[in-house]
């Protein structure tokens, strides 16, 4: 090709890609940069603050570390995202795809069910556990348990963290599987026939072939849900508010009641930086682990 | 005898399990699903006394459901096909290229999706604000003025279709030109190629190459920019106040907080409603996911 | 289409600073059904005389939320150019923002004006002398009695004289029926619900009847509110009150209009408006006679003494940047006719804020809010200070702890102070 050619090309790619740029700059980064801003002043929604915002430097920060309620929410945000995307949805998934991946009647229906869950919108999704999981004999889960001679359960009081951690893997199977079936749909089929020629058991194959052959998957999908469940809000959002008594406020919804609660914007500016920070360095531990070029 | 029975086994447990993830998943539904037609329904499940379509009637009939609806559908669809667009061409572009910018671009778009949106929100607003008040000025200048809030309904950034549906795209995008990109990875430089060496112009490779093979791709793409779109509540709650722009997300809010009482029933047939498209999508393009996964990976 | 609309935003962001009104068109924001319907009545009327044409513009139902809303419009400098505050706490909130116009002038030339209640006056001026508000309704609240379960049970029915003699009736009334006894509203999900229902009435019978002080400042380690959250102690110590409910996302409906109607919860703190939304002919469970079944109480001091606290309900404001200041301001004044305010009272259930809404022939046809209406000459209200919200909040927070058994009245009281600390900084909160 000729270098006017490339040249050309190259011009051309710029401006292909100009209006995405663009939209992300208005819609994204203004405003995230506005908001790194916002963190440094006292800025209020409401009250003296909100009509003459101060600049008060790194004071918002230095809040930050004696605030228990942030390191709270930030435990609880760890937990979530570790019981719930890493742990559950990741072994779920890869067993639903291994599950999956032979052919049987069922199989395309299972297969809808399974991604169901991933369609529904965040409001609904709340609403039916919120049926699912209230209290009283007549809740949908206390019914069941009762089969197991287990006595009604306020489930959302008790056990809050528990069961939003539930709620979201429920969510999230689906996803994972898509994933993890591709993964496996990339490894071929000699190698499990050579394995089986050897005499390697089930297990063995999982462990030998399997497993390894899925780690570049496993570990897209890893920062894929990992940087997402950490801005999960509107779900657990809609079912607990963060409550009770903060057990489930997870960092977003933390920032949302700084901000629209307590009307502290620059605080709650300076908390979103934090977190920004945090998960841009899981993200990045990860794109090093994954050694994915791109 | 031995590796049959095992097989035996083996196969019932895979049935096991399959059964208790099929039920952990979809359990939840079973309510929305009887409430729905329930006229007499309440947060907790019952057997309904009666069955029938009494809630969706008053949906459609009552509420304005059906308003509802087609407004969610124009917006996402809208902000679905922007992102088909964008992330298409900018997907083929960062694939292509080998800039210095590429790198750092598609490392920080992931960023995206990690604010917690709330955060952008008072922010945001300032800038809708700003793009409103810009448009405002141009829709005065050339609409008579009993058009004016017709017209505003459809170009405006606060309480109109098009500041929605940008936003929605551009929160949608980055995910999107991910995998267009990494599916224009693995799509092989060759064919375009032969058709440079045939003296096509871009136009034309667009046309005879590169959208055909790129189908699978924009199908995943968009879908997953639909589904997300459709889903997404607090920029509707933030930005649509009219109740002819009232969209779905909305209408189930407020029939939350509609009387003294919840009535579960309506909630129900609301949610339905609004479940039905996204889980519909889900179907058609289901078999292009794994595929374009699938490619990318190997990419 | 996308990128001319971008283009256009640059260029004319610059030439076009300000929104030109439209042709004398006043946006009121509203929400919930009951005042939506109430607001939508009386429209052809306020259009009719003030000739500026009105739209209703819907916000999100919970108030929190509305206020979410509100804030962010007002905080980009935009938003509907009257709307209502939920809680009087915001005004003084509000208008230390600068969201709020100066209606002084507008509000005391108003036919209204001169037919006010005197509280309803001193509840709308603000502490500079100011009004930033039309105060159209106010609420009247007490305690809410279940006459009729409280007889049979053979306790007395009498007004309680102190906190104790109210709790150790509550504790009675709960050994004889069975059934739960007294719930204040307590917990995070009930929003301002535990201060504006509980916290409240019960502080100002306590020996530090108040929170702001007279520099401004606010009070929170005064030995009143160790006694109110002690009370609350009590009666979650005693199960008075029904806990699963209050932790879930509607925390009122269960108890107030189910377990109220059905005789299983029989007293409670109530404003004027459970006799005509919660329970009278605009619920959808009301109780048959219920100005027979269901007495009230003032709220005892704790060592004696009668209070009922009067607010002001949802008043009115302008926006600081309401597209046509005059024309928004015109129709504020029209909201301050009793046709309005009766509208409101029929459907909500709060009380009109002038007094000659007595001789308004639908508004006597209301007669259960008929006979509250003497209380509105002698009743107590509690002074705000800037920061309130905050209290509001923490109150909400220290008692969903105390409902949780995860702390006493002491600790609750921490909680408060911590939030208020964390929240407003060392030097607003004594």
């Amino acid at each position: 090709m000729s270098a006017s050619f490339t040249r050309r090309e190259a011009w051309r790619n710029r401006f292909l890609i100009l209006p995405s740029v663009l939209l992300l700059a208005a819609f994204v980064a203004y405003p995230a940069g506005f908001a790194v801003y916002t963190s440094l002043t006292n800025e209020a929604l409401s009250g003296p603050a909100a009509m003459n915002p101060r600049f008060v430097g790194l004071a918002n920060y230095a809040k930050l570390l004696t605030d228990q309620n942030f390191w709270r929410s930030l435990a609880v945000t760890f937990w979530f995202v570790l019981f719930s995307a890493i742990i559950g949805q990741l072994i779920l998934g890869l067993m639903s795809a291994m599950l999956l991946n032979r052919r049987f009647a069922l199989r395309p229906l299972v297969n809808a069910i399974i991604l169901m869950p991933n369609a529904v919108p965040e409001v609904v999704a709340a609403l039916m556990w919120a049926s699912m999981l209230a209290a009283g004999e007549y809740g949908t889960l206390n019914n069941i348990v009762a089969w197991f001679g287990v006595d009604p359960q306020r489930w959302l009081t008790s056990f809050p963290l528990t069961m939003i951690i539930i709620v979201n893997i429920w969510r999230g199977i689906g996803f994972a599987m898509i994933l993890m079936t591709s993964g496996l749909s990339s490894i071929s089929d000699e190698l499990y026939e050579a394995a089986r020629m050897d005499g390697a058991n089930t297990s063995q194959i999982f462990r030998r072939i399997t497993l390894p052959l899925l780690v570049p998957t496993i570990f897209l999908y890893l920062l894929v849900s990992t940087v997402s469940t950490i801005a999960i809000f509107g779900l657990v959002f809609a079912l607990t508010r963060g409550g009770p008594a903060g057990s489930t406020e997870l960092i977003g919804i933390y920032i949302y009641n700084q901000s629209f609660n307590s009307y502290q914007l620059g605080y709650g500016s300076a908390v979103a930086v934090v977190v920004l920070v945090f998960s841009l360095v899981i993200g990045m531990l990860y794109v090093r682990a994954l050694k994915v070029d791109v | 005898m031995a590796q049959r029975k095992q097989t035996k086994t083996t196969a019932a447990s895979r049935f096991g399990l399959l059964l208790v993830i099929s039920l952990y998943c979809v359990m939840p539904f079973v309510w929305l699903l009887v409430a729905a037609f329930d006229p007499g329904a309440g947060l907790f499940l019952k057997m309904p006394d009666q069955v029938d379509f009494s809630n969706f009637f008053r949906v459609f009939y009552e509420e304005d459901g059906f308003l509802w609806l087609m407004n969610s559908l124009i917006v996402c669809g809208g902000a679905t096909l922007l992102v088909l667009v964008l992330s298409g061409f900018g997907g083929y572009a960062l694939s292509r290229t080998q800039a210095w910018w590429k790198r750092p671009f598609l490392y920080s778009i992931i960023l995206v999706r990690v604010i917690p949106p709330t955060a952008l929100i008072v922010p945001l607003y300032k800038v809708m604000l700003t793009c409103n008040l810009a448009i405002a000025g141009v829709v005065r200048s050339v609409v008579p003025p009993e058009h004016f809030r017709q017209v505003m309904r459809i170009v405006g950034f606060i309480d109109g279709y098009l500041g929605l549906i940008l936003l929605l795209a551009t929160m949608h995008l980055p995910l999107a030109l991910w995998i267009m990109k990494t599916f224009f990875d693995s799509v092989p430089r060759e064919y375009e190629e032969a058709a440079i060496m045939d003296g096509a112009t871009f136009g034309q490779r667009l046309r005879r190459v590169l959208v055909p093979l790129a189908m699978p791709g924009l199908a995943a793409s968009g879908l997953f920019a639909f589904i997300a779109a459709w889903g997404d509540f607090l920029f509707p709650l933030t930005f649509i106040s009219s109740p002819e722009l009232k969209m779905l997300p909305l209408g189930i809010y407020s029939a939350f907080l509609r009387d003294s009482q919840i009535d579960y029933g309506l909630l129900a047939a609301i949610a339905v409603v609004y479940t039905a498209p996204a889980i519909i999508a889900f179907a058609l393009a289901r078999r292009f996911l794994v595929q374009t996964f699938g490619g990318g990976l190997k990419g | 289409m996308f990128k001319q609309g971008l283009w256009a935003c640059c260029v004319l962001t610059t030439v076009m600073a300000s929104q030109q009104a439209l042709a004398e068109t006043v946006r009121i924001a509203e929400h919930r059904q009951a005042r939506i319907d109430a607001l939508q009545a009386v429209i052809p009327k306020m259009e009719a005389a003030t000739g500026v044409d009105i739209e209703l513009v819907e916000y999100p139902g919970p108030d929190r939320e509305y206020v979410s809303k509100l804030l962010t419009e007002l905080a980009a400098g935009t938003g509907p150019d009257i709307f209502s505050l939920p809680e009087i706490s915001q005004v003084v909130d509000f208008s230390t923002a600068g969201y709020l116009q100066d209606v002084t002038a507008e509000v005391q030339g108003s036919e209204a004006y001169g037919h006010f209640y005197d509280i309803a006056k001193q509840l709308g001026t603000s502490d500079d002398g100011k009004m930033y508000v039309m105060p159209t309704m106010l609420s009247v609240q007490q305690l809410y009695f279940r006459r009729d379960v409280l007889e049979k049970a053979g306790i007395s029915t009498e007004q309680p004289k102190t906190w104790d003699e109210l709790m150790q009736r509550a504790i009675d009334a709960k050994a004889k029926t069975g059934q739960y006894s007294l719930m204040l509203p307590m917990g995070v999900t009930w929003g301002g619900g535990p201060f504006v229902e509980g916290f409240r009435h019960l502080l100002s019978g306590s020996s530090t009847p108040q929170i702001a002080t007279d520099d401004g400042k606010l009070d929170l380690t005064s030995p009143g509110i160790t006694e109110v959250f002690g009370f609350y102690e009590q009666m979650v110590k005693n199960k008075l009150l029904p806990v699963d409910p209050l932790l879930g996302p509607e925390p009122w409906v269960i108890p107030k209009y189910q377990m109220f109607p059905a005789g299983e919860l029989l007293i409670t703190s109530c404003g004027s408006w459970c006799l005509i939304f919660d329970w009278g002919p605009k619920s959808k469970n009301p109780i048959p006679d219920v100005t027979k079944v269901v007495g009230t109480w003032a709220v005892p001091g704790k060592n004696g003494g009668e209070h009922v606290m009067v607010s002001l309900s949802h008043p009115w404001a302008v926006g600081a940047s309401a597209a046509n200041p005059d024309a928004a301001k015109k129709v504020l004044q029209a909201m301050g006719s009793v046709d309005l305010m009766v509208s409101y009272a029929a459907n909500e259930g709060n009380l009109p804020s002038r007094k000659d809404a007595l001789d308004n022939a639908e508004f006597q046809k209301l007669t259960a809010l008929v006979p509250i209406m003497s209380y509105l000459d002698k009743a107590a209200f509690l002074k705000t200070a800037p920061g309130f919200s905050t209290v509001v909040d923490g109150v909400a927070r220290a008692t969903e702890a105390l409902l949780l058994g995860n702390t006493d009245a002491a600790g609750a009281q921490k909680i408060l102070v911590d939030y208020a600390k964390s929240t407003l900084g060392e030097d607003q909160v004594k």
